[in-house]
């Protein structure tokens, strides 16, 4: 093995490392580009997928929280039941105010009774 | 970190012209900024990992984080120094992923015996002797001395590269001489 002077090291070690310091590579840039716009494709399939899943996420919350649950259809029966009822009592108090409203004209003879009445045929 | 004192030459004026069109999606501009930075690039992390073929994928990766950042980017140091730091953080996480597998520079083995071929011989042993010596420092000695060595870059930019002090970069830097010439001491005389 030949012997080399210390103060080459230096010279040899820029020389080892100077033979890589520039590699141009043909159509290296073309690479890129394309990699570049592989890339923006992949974007946009992500966003397009993420969006799509945050759609569909937001429309299974909306139909969770807002739809027709089990408990949420009985709520809404006693509901339906107890202002089923109330209208039914309503409707019973109602008829019964207008029949006490109706029964002094009942207990008195109309006019046209009187006359009737006072008509001898 | 102290950040040094930066004036634009007109070749980062060309840069931060590019950079500024390939924010804006111009792939002319991109591909011009790659021929003018590719052949520095793709040297630089051939001498860090040993393979053409991995350097390029470095490379093109390192090409592919810049048209990303490009909209944000703002030219505080030279365009080549932010290059070699998103490149020196993609040779940290590749020298993480996997273990470097050593390559030799040189193919050809010369016959035994003509003086030409002994020299050449000996040229090839070098070769290799650099090779396995420079494969053996730690990783942030080796990318200091092949920043300074290999491409000349100053103290200031290659701490700006690294994200580390000026001083930890010549500590970087005489470690690794130091340890080159422990390694080497076989094929230079009186160490």
């Amino acid at each position: 093995m030949s012997q080399h002077s210390p103060s080459n090291l230096e010279a040899d070690l820029a020389t080892h490392l100077g033979r890589s310091r520039s590699v141009k590579v043909s159509g290296f840039a073309d690479r890129v580009v394309l990699a570049v716009h592989a890339y923006r494709r992949r974007q946009i399939i992500r966003w397009s997928s993420f969006a799509t899943s945050m759609a569909a996420c937001l429309v299974a919350s909306l139909v969770y929280f807002n739809g027709p649950s089990e408990e949420y259809l009985i709520q809404q029966t006693q509901f339906l039941v107890r202002s089923d009822e109330a209208s039914q009592l309503s409707a019973l108090l109602g008829m019964a105010d207008d029949l006490s409203m109706l029964s002094p004209v009942v207990d008195q003879n109309s006019l046209v009774v009187d006359v009737l009445n006072k008509t001898e045929i | 970190m102290m950040t040094p004192h930066y004036s634009p030459s007109s070749e980062d004026e060309e840069d931060k012209r590019l950079m500024a069109l390939v924010a804006q999606g111009d792939d002319h501009a991109l591909r011009q900024l790659v021929d003018r930075h590719h052949p520095r690039l793709v040297g630089y992390l051939k001498s860090e990992v040993g393979s053409q073929t991995t350097a390029e994928e470095l490379a093109m990766e390192v090409f592919i984080r810049l048209h990303r950042a490009a909209s944000r980017w703002r030219p505080e140091a030279k365009l080549s120094t932010y290059l070699i730091h998103i490149a020196h953080n993609l040779v940290l996480n590749e020298w993480r992923r996997k273990s470097r597998k050593p390559t030799s520079t040189l193919d050809s083995t010369p016959e035994p015996g003509d003086q030409s071929h002994k020299s050449a011989r000996d040229v090839v042993e070098l070769e290799e002797s650099f090779d396995r010596a420079v494969n053996q420092l730690p990783i942030e000695h080796r990318t200091a001395i092949i920043l300074l060595v290999q491409q000349d870059m100053p103290y200031e930019e290659i701490a700006l590269a690294m994200k580390a002090p000026v001083s930890s970069v010549k500590t970087w830097i005489h470690r690794a001489r130091t340890r080159l010439r422990e390694l080497l001491k076989d094929h230079y005389e009186n160490q």
